[in-house]
């Protein structure tokens, strides 16, 4: 899986689809995530690190895509851009280890819980759905 | 500015979408925790995220430019909020380059900050250029929403067409009645000697030749050619361009007609435009900077129009074309309806001299037999043409690949010197 989650990001670098990009990280985190339910473990702590890896090799090759069809930048805008994405990835540490952290405090499992991460799940799909048609709207009426 | 969410938007939003759901699925949160960075990064950036306002400018240094050569230009931008990044594409019309590179420009400007970038564009081709679509794009600095803007912020710039080396025009064999610079046939006031006669009752004294006169025992004076100028037509074939890897009988024409106008208006020469084709332009002759300003931005707006209906000569008024004018048609010698309109006023009397725009060199042989033969026919058939027009007294100065418009116009002088007006 890991094998194919590398080939569709080299795709999405090398043919510029960006849509690529998130198929090839959601199947990194399916990786992960057949690892952690094979494993049957607790909390692992490494999650922070892979939090950081998946927002860093996100905006990479985001960076990399929008290299290609934009104009040259002006001097020294590599560099502070490489700031600001490993200013990121250390904010994605931190937001991960904080939340493995409440995870771990929260040992109370149940149907709450579980109503919470449903909650959740569900908002961030209306937000994607959302996101999506704005998108298609906002293109629609600039072409 | 129009906004819209950036791929990365779409993508940030899917994975924590998969990841959280994923994690209800397995009942690891773990997966949860790793997606949550993104949809933290979601909220703050999305949150942040203003519209920056950009306004963009685009002007010329000058308004008319030579074929082939450059002019600066600039782009200038303001934007009321700051902008991380901001990308400029200046679209470029079809014969426009930029010099340093294409047109493309990314930027980051701080609050109420105005840039101006310089710019280095070039015509590579004689023409009426409209430039300043400008299509600006800025990003927020966690690139998740896009704002989008055509500018339209039009200049116009005239490229004329650059100058063919010439050192030499063609005369005309007969001159109008105002003074310039060529030696008229007809005798009168002039510097010019032309012959010696008696003399008659009349004669100004200062025309005396007193060496021929005291050899030969009576009074006679010399004559003197006096100097005049011409009226010049330019008849340019735009009915059809034999364009090929940008190369084209048109613009070729256009620049031979550009540099004979400055030449014959040079030598204070009445010059006038005719451009003979799907769409009939005219210009009546006329002297002086302005006339070449007129006449090169008239011929800048010669294009091809294609049409299948007959146009005669009648079309063209009387005023455009003078007696006693020279008339230089600018061809390729592919349309029948330019040849006929030749013939035409070389039957009405015309001093007519045709500068062939040569489109042999455009034209592929063809691989096949059959194509190699009509290639030779077509060939034959122009050679045909060329005959018939010199039977008619008409000068053809073939001007081509291997043959300076010089060249090809001294073999018209040669041509002429042995040939004469005559009606037909």
């Amino acid at each position: 899986m890991a094998a194919i989650a590398l080939v569709a990001l080299v795709a999405a670098l090398v043919l510029g689809w960006s849509l690529l990009v998130p198929a090839s990280l959601v199947l990194l985190g399916g990786m992960y995530g057949a690892e952690l339910a094979i494993a049957d473990a607790s909390l692992d702590a490494a999650t922070p690190l892979f939090a950081a890896g998946l927002l860093v090799a996100a905006e990479l090759a985001y960076w990399a895509i929008e290299e290609r069809e934009s104009a040259e930048a002006e001097p020294g805008e590599g560099l502070r851009r490489v700031a600001f994405v490993a200013l990121l990835a250390l904010g994605a540490l931190l937001v991960a280890a904080l939340l493995l952290a409440l995870a771990d405090s929260v040992s109370a499992a149940g149907l709450a819980v579980d109503l919470v991460g449903a909650t959740a799940a569900a908002t961030v799909l209306i937000v994607v759905l959302i996101t999506r048609r704005l998108g298609s709207a906002g293109a629609t009426r600039s072409g | 500015m129009k906004r819209r969410g950036s791929p990365r938007l779409e993508g940030y939003a899917a994975l924590a979408a998969i990841g959280l759901v994923a994690a209800l699925v397995l009942r690891r949160p773990e997966l949860a925790i790793a997606v949550a960075p993104l949809a933290v990064l979601l909220t703050i950036g999305t949150r942040l995220a203003r519209d920056p306002n950009v306004d963009v400018d685009f002007s010329f240094e000058a308004d008319r430019t030579l074929e082939e050569s450059d002019v600066n230009a600039e782009i200038t931008v303001r934007t009321e909020a700051p902008v991380d990044r901001l990308e400029l594409l200046l679209e470029l019309p079809e014969g426009m380059t930029a010099v340093d590179g294409g047109g493309a420009f990314a930027l980051r400007l701080h609050a109420g900050e105005e840039r101006t970038i310089p710019l280095r564009l070039r015509a590579t081709r004689w023409g009426l250029y409209d430039v300043g679509r400008i299509e600006a794009r800025a990003r927020d600095p966690f690139r998740l929403v896009v704002w989008q803007e055509r500018f339209e912020s039009i200049q116009g710039l005239k490229a004329y067409p650059s100058p063919e080396s010439l050192s030499r025009i063609l005369s005309p064999i007969e001159t109008q009645a105002f003074s310039g610079s060529e030696v008229a046939r007809v005798k009168g006031d002039g510097i010019e000697y032309a012959d010696i006669r008696d003399y008659v009752s009349g004669d100004r004294v200062r025309s005396i030749n007193w060496r021929a006169s005291a050899r030969k025992g009576s009074l006679i004076v010399n004559e003197r050619h006096p100097e005049r100028n011409t009226d010049v037509v330019l008849f340019v074939d735009s009915f059809a361009d034999v364009r090929r890897e940008g190369r084209s009988t048109l613009d070729d024409a256009v620049r031979a007609a550009a540099t004979l106008t400055t030449r014959y208006l040079d030598r204070r020469d009445r010059v006038g435009l005719v451009a003979f084709g799907g769409v009939l332009r005219w210009l009546r002759p006329g002297m002086g900077p302005s006339q070449r300003y007129r006449l090169i931005e008239t011929l800048l707006e010669t294009g091809v129009a294609p049409t299948y209906t007959w146009r005669d000569v009648n079309l063209i008024p009387a005023q455009i074309l003078p007696p006693k004018s020279l008339v230089l048609g600018l061809t390729p010698l592919v349309d029948s309806r330019f040849v006929t309109a030749l013939e035409n006023l070389r039957a009405r009397g015309f001093d007519l001299v045709v500068v062939e725009v040569d489109p042999v060199s455009l034209v592929e042989r063809g691989s096949g037999e059959i194509e190699a033969l009509a290639y030779r026919l077509w060939l034959l058939e122009r050679e045909v043409l060329r005959a018939r027009l010199e039977r008619l007294g008409v000068g053809i100065a073939r001007w081509g690949d291997d043959v300076s418009l010089e060249t090809a116009l001294e073999g018209v002088r040669t041509y002429r010197r042995y040939a004469r007006l005559a009606r037909v």
